[in-house]
């Protein structure tokens, strides 16, 4: 019935040879201009696993403004130049900013506002707990007393009570060591290694500056990156000459990575095509090879609309692995090795079932990728099956059209390939050498290593990765930081949920590890709980015992009646509760408090390391609404649903190869012949990665699906070949189809891009094992269990 | 006689920017000219003496501080000696009443008095609050005053001897607590004579130096805290 259907197929087609070809020029243009209404992605987002710690991270990351922000530091470069010039350029450079793509530049903070903030009187109130106060109970007596004036005393001689000297009137019992022990931890809650000069953020070597940016632009938003990008570039080209700029930011990476996988894809195609000119023409010596490698690429072109049309948007990575399925599909080429060897159109519903066949294994080994979970495998397969359904239906109802011109006919060439399937080798020599092969790298299979890294895919240019680099020389912040998210409805729900937790943590991970909010600056709840137990302290005879001894102790070092004075008169008339705004507190704000969609999150942030995020898992579990959002636990978790879904997908893809290549043969000893050469690609590719030490990864996973999808016709086309000693030239098609798919993914070796290389190195290491496997073993192993079976072709 | 000319016409310039400033109360555009060429001069005053004061390596020097206090029933005086090695070195010897002294570099400060008798030291990187005010000090004392121009009002108070008064900008981290910082420069302008700080609270502190040496060779004993 087969048969009968792609006879009929053909000859309607070459009935209508003229209205075949317009429709494809047409539809293919059509195509082409539509290429450039696509929304593409750049991300590799779409490659993450659905499952909820990873989606709830992604989701907090993007709906944070932490990946919307920009960085710049900038860099004086001539040593005559000084701060002040380099605060001109910091202004210059802030006020031309301006929305709607950069929302808010920050370029310091008012340290005359955080003196009045950070005050003892006012922040001291406020934030002392209960246990801090016992202890400053414990200071009110006589000897403590004395020794604290004593101190204040030896102060007024050390250079920086020039400046400092009037604040210890405020501060008799030094409240203010009790509250650096909080504020020591500011610097390192800013993220960054700074200092506040003249209101600007400054690096300790005094030559470098730095301005945070709030964008309007998410980073993942792939076009308004690239705007963002070269608008920043530009106002950084207006930068006096002495003044240098590194600018960090997720947008970078987004533009950077398009970028490179964009040259790769041009560079692989270029390449590719020009090495299947040279095979083709060199081979075949007719112009008219070039349809071969025309019409996958056509595919191509209209797979992508179609999928599209489908999914609405489609990743450039999917793109990218569709550059090697246009050199797997090999179904052109046994079409045209046919005609050249004269198969008319008698035969061509043999030839039709064979390619048929064919494109069924190639499409139901991608299909198995329908039943992942990972929208981006679900999209390739879409993509691949679209494209593979496509280039069939070119191979065999358009390619031979353009293989008969008027005044120049296919000359045939019944010989074609004959020497190739004539050679033969040692059967026995050549099986023993496999299997000892095959063995020995099936052990090391076992050893191979999967790396859940995804930033290592990140193919952003050295220029980014440079600037990063200077950036942190400069700044600090290099170590990785994760977040501990406590949500609430509002900010003050969130901020006292915050302060339970950050007493659970602290108690897990200790003070320094956790930086939180709740350090600095507790819920308005906790606050007026310090405040009113403040004055209670006060008021229950400890001022006027403290006055008392003052009064006694302080006559020795010439002390004024009205010393501390100030801070008597200012125990209980604190001015305002509230933070500055504008002022360092809320800029601490803003860097831990997240308000998205009706509902507050507040981020603290621990060393991103197993122990911690272990220490602090059972937190999460006790408090709804609080999460950890860690590069490592995202790792982990890709790892552990990765090889989840490789667990069931594997076996899917074993079993569809099994009953399809059973259906084909209807013969088991034939079916497990077939599919020696799917069976060498994957031990091969595994124990070949395993033995140089190359880890596999979410993309080359996937690479190697691509491949084995694709060897599969060559154990089933070459068995076919061979129990039916059929003429095709199934053996110089494969070989041909073998050389112009290490091309295809050969090309890819030479791409920048880490995810495009690793493609290219698992595609290469599978096709090449399936097809030496397929030309040496399968013969021999048909030779030495006689398959041969004549049938006329 | 191009140098002639070059002065006349700057004479010109001069008498027109004094009459543009006379008649600023009409022309206001003129007036802030005026405000800005006013800006330009003391930037370029600073500079040149900034550059003046700051041209050495090495610097000692002995030092007089009285401070009036509303803290104290009387006023403080203390002596010792200063010694300044750039880059980033400053040594702080107080020899009465009490001893103490304090060596302060780019990245610590270590301190000694003959209380405790103990050598204490701390990292400047974990105290960016005392580090800022120790920039701000060694600005004062290293005679780079380009840069004040931009956080302060500057006025000349006197010409011979040259006496400057910095007023705190709003935007200045000292403005909540500095009223004025008063400079008085030696007659041949290298060094400082005296520095007057007055507090917003009515509290003063002045720092008078005496016997300038400049450029000499400072051995590590100068540098050493604990006595």
């Amino acid at each position: 019935m087969l048969e009968r259907f792609f006879s009929r197929g053909f000859d309607l087609a070459r009935a209508h040879k003229r209205l075949v070809l317009v429709f494809t020029a047409l539809v293919t243009a059509g195509a082409v201009l539509g290429l450039a209404f696509i929304r593409y992605e750049g991300s590799v987002d779409l490659m993450l696993p659905p499952d909820k710690d990873v989606t709830r991270s992604m989701q907090f990351l993007r709906d944070s403004s932490l990946s919307d922000k920009v960085i710049i530091s900038l860099a004086l470069t001539k040593p005559e130049r000084d701060k002040k010039d380099l605060f001109a350029a910091v202004d210059t450079l802030a006020a031309s900013l301006e929305p709607p793509l950069f929302a808010k530049v920050t370029s310091g903070v008012s340290m005359a506002d955080a003196m009045d903030e950070f005050s003892v009187l006012q922040y001291g109130p406020q934030i002392l707990n209960e246990d801090e106060l016992a202890a400053l109970d414990a200071q009110i007596n006589g000897p403590s007393v004395e020794s604290k004036l004593k101190q204040i005393y030896l102060q007024t001689f050390r250079p920086e009570s020039v400046f400092t000297s009037s604040l210890s009137r405020t501060d008799p019992l030094g409240i203010k060591t009790l509250l650096y022990g909080k504020l020591k931890a500011l610097p390192s809650s800013m993220g960054y290694d700074v200092v506040v000069e003249e209101g600007r953020f400054l690096s300790r070597d005094g030559r470098h500056a730095m301005l945070i940016v709030q964008t309007t632009v998410p980073m993942m938003d792939a076009t308004r990156s690239k705007k963002l990008v070269r608008i920043l570039d530009e106002k950084i080209r207006l930068l006096p000459d002495y003044v240098s700029a590194d600018v960090i930011g997720g947008h970078f990476h987004t533009v950077s990575n398009e970028q490179a996988i964009k040259r790769d894809i041009a560079v692989a195609t270029v390449v590719a095509s020009i090495g299947f000119l040279l095979l083709f023409l060199f081979v075949f010596r007719d112009v008219r090879a070039f349809f071969v490698i025309l019409f996958p690429l056509l595919a191509v072109v209209w797979a992508i609309i179609v999928v599209a049309l489908i999914e609405g948007t489609l990743s450039y990575l999917v793109i990218g692995f569709g550059t090697a399925i246009v050199g797997i599909s090999d179904f052109g080429l046994i079409v045209y090795i046919a005609m050249k060897r004269g198969t008319d159109s008698s035969q061509m519903g043999k030839l039709g079932k064979l390619v048929f066949m064919d494109a069924i294994t190639t499409i139901f080994s991608f299909a198995v990728l329908i039943f992942s979970q990972i929208r981006g495998y679900q999209q390739l397969a879409i993509f691949s099956i679209v494209c593979l359904i496509i280039c069939l239906l070119f191979s065999l109802f358009v390619l031979p059209l353009t293989l008969s011109w008027k005044r120049y006919a296919l000359v045939p060439d019944p010989t074609i390939g004959d020497r190739l399937k004539k050679v033969r080798w040692p059967v026995k020599l050549t099986l023993g050498i496999w299997i000892f092969l095959t063995t020995v790298l099936l052990i090391l299979s076992f050893s191979v290593r999967f790396d859940s890294d995804v930033k290592k895919l990140d193919g952003s240019s050295p220029a980014v990765f440079k600037a990063e680099q200077n950036f942190h020389e400069v700044w600090g912040g290099k170590t990785n930081q994760a977040i501990l998210v406590v949500t609430g409805r509002n900010v003050e729900e969130a901020m006292e949920a915050n302060d339970r937790v950050y007493h659970e943590a602290v108690t897990a991970l200790g003070k320094e590890e956790f930086t939180s909010l709740a350090l600095f600056w507790p819920s308005e709840k906790s606050r007026k709980e310090n405040r009113d137990r403040w004055d209670r302290f006060w008021k229950q005879g400890r001022e006027r015992k403290l006055k008392g001894l003052i009064r006694e102790k302080s006559a020795a070092y010439g002390f004024s009646d009205r010393a501390f004075a100030p801070f008597f008169e200012g125990l209980y008339s604190r001015e305002s509760d509230a933070s500055h705004p504008g002022g360092l507190i809320a800029h601490l704000q803003e860097r831990f408090v997240v308000n998205r969609d009706g509902e507050c999150r507040i981020m603290s942030f621990f060393p991103d390391e197993q122990r911690n995020i272990e220490a602090l898992r059972a937190l999460t579990q006790r408090h709804p609404g609080v999460f950890i959002v860690s590069g490592r636990a995202l790792s982990a978790s890709i790892s552990s649903f990765t090889i989840r879904e490789m667990y069931v997908l594997a076996p899917l893809a074993v079993l569809f190869n099994l009953v399809l290549t059973w259906l084909f043969f209807r013969n088991w000893k034939e079916t497990l012949i077939a599919l020696v050469p799917l069976l060498t690609g994957v031990v091969w590719l595994l124990g070949i990665m395993s033995f140089f030490d190359m880890p596999l990864n979410v993309v080359n996973i996937i690479a190697g699906v691509i491949a084995s999808g694709v060897i599969v016709d060559y154990g089933l086309g070459i068995t076919y070949e061979y129990r039916n000693s059929l003429n095709f030239g199934t053996v110089m098609a494969m070989t041909l189809s073998a050389a112009s798919n290490v091309i295809g993914a050969g090309a890819l070796l030479f791409a920048g891009h880490p995810a495009l290389h690793s493609t290219g190195v698992a595609m290469v290491i599978c096709m090449v094992a399936g097809y030496l496997s397929s030309v040496l073993v399968v013969p021999s192993f048909c030779s030495l269990m006689a398959t041969s079976r004549k049938e006329p072709a | 006689m191009m140098i002639l000319a070059e002065r006349c016409m700057m004479m010109l310039v001069t008498l027109i920017l004094c009459f543009l400033a006379q008649a600023g109360a009409v022309f206001a555009d003129d007036k802030s000219a005026a405000a800005a060429q006013q800006q330009n001069d003391l930037s370029a005053l600073l500079n040149s003496i900034g550059k003046k004061v700051s041209d050495f390596t090495s610097l000692k020097t002995e030092f007089t501080q009285e401070k009036e206090m509303a803290m104290f029933k009387q006023k403080l005086v203390l002596k010792g000696r200063i010694y300044l090695q750039k880059p980033g070195k400053i040594a702080w010897h107080v020899d009465a009443p009490v001893r103490y002294s304090v060596l302060i570099t780019d990245t610590l400060i270590r301190q000694w008095d003959e209380d405790t008798n103990k050598v204490q030291e701390i990292s400047l990187a974990k105290n960016p609050i005392f580090q800022n005010v120790l920039n701000q000090l060694t600005v004062w004392f290293s005679g780079e005053y380009g840069s004040l121009l931009a956080i302060n009002d500057v006025r000349v108070m006197q010409n011979e001897p040259l006496v400057l008064e910095f007023v705190p900008k709003e935007k200045n981290m000292s403005h909540k607590v500095i009223k004025s910082i008063t400079i008085t420069f030696r007659e041949d302008k290298k060094y400082l004579k005296q520095i007057l700080i007055r507090e917003k609270n009515g509290d003063a502190t002045a720092i008078t130096f005496i016997n300038t040496q400049l450029n000499v060779p400072l051995d590590d004993s100068s540098f050493e805290v604990k006595r």
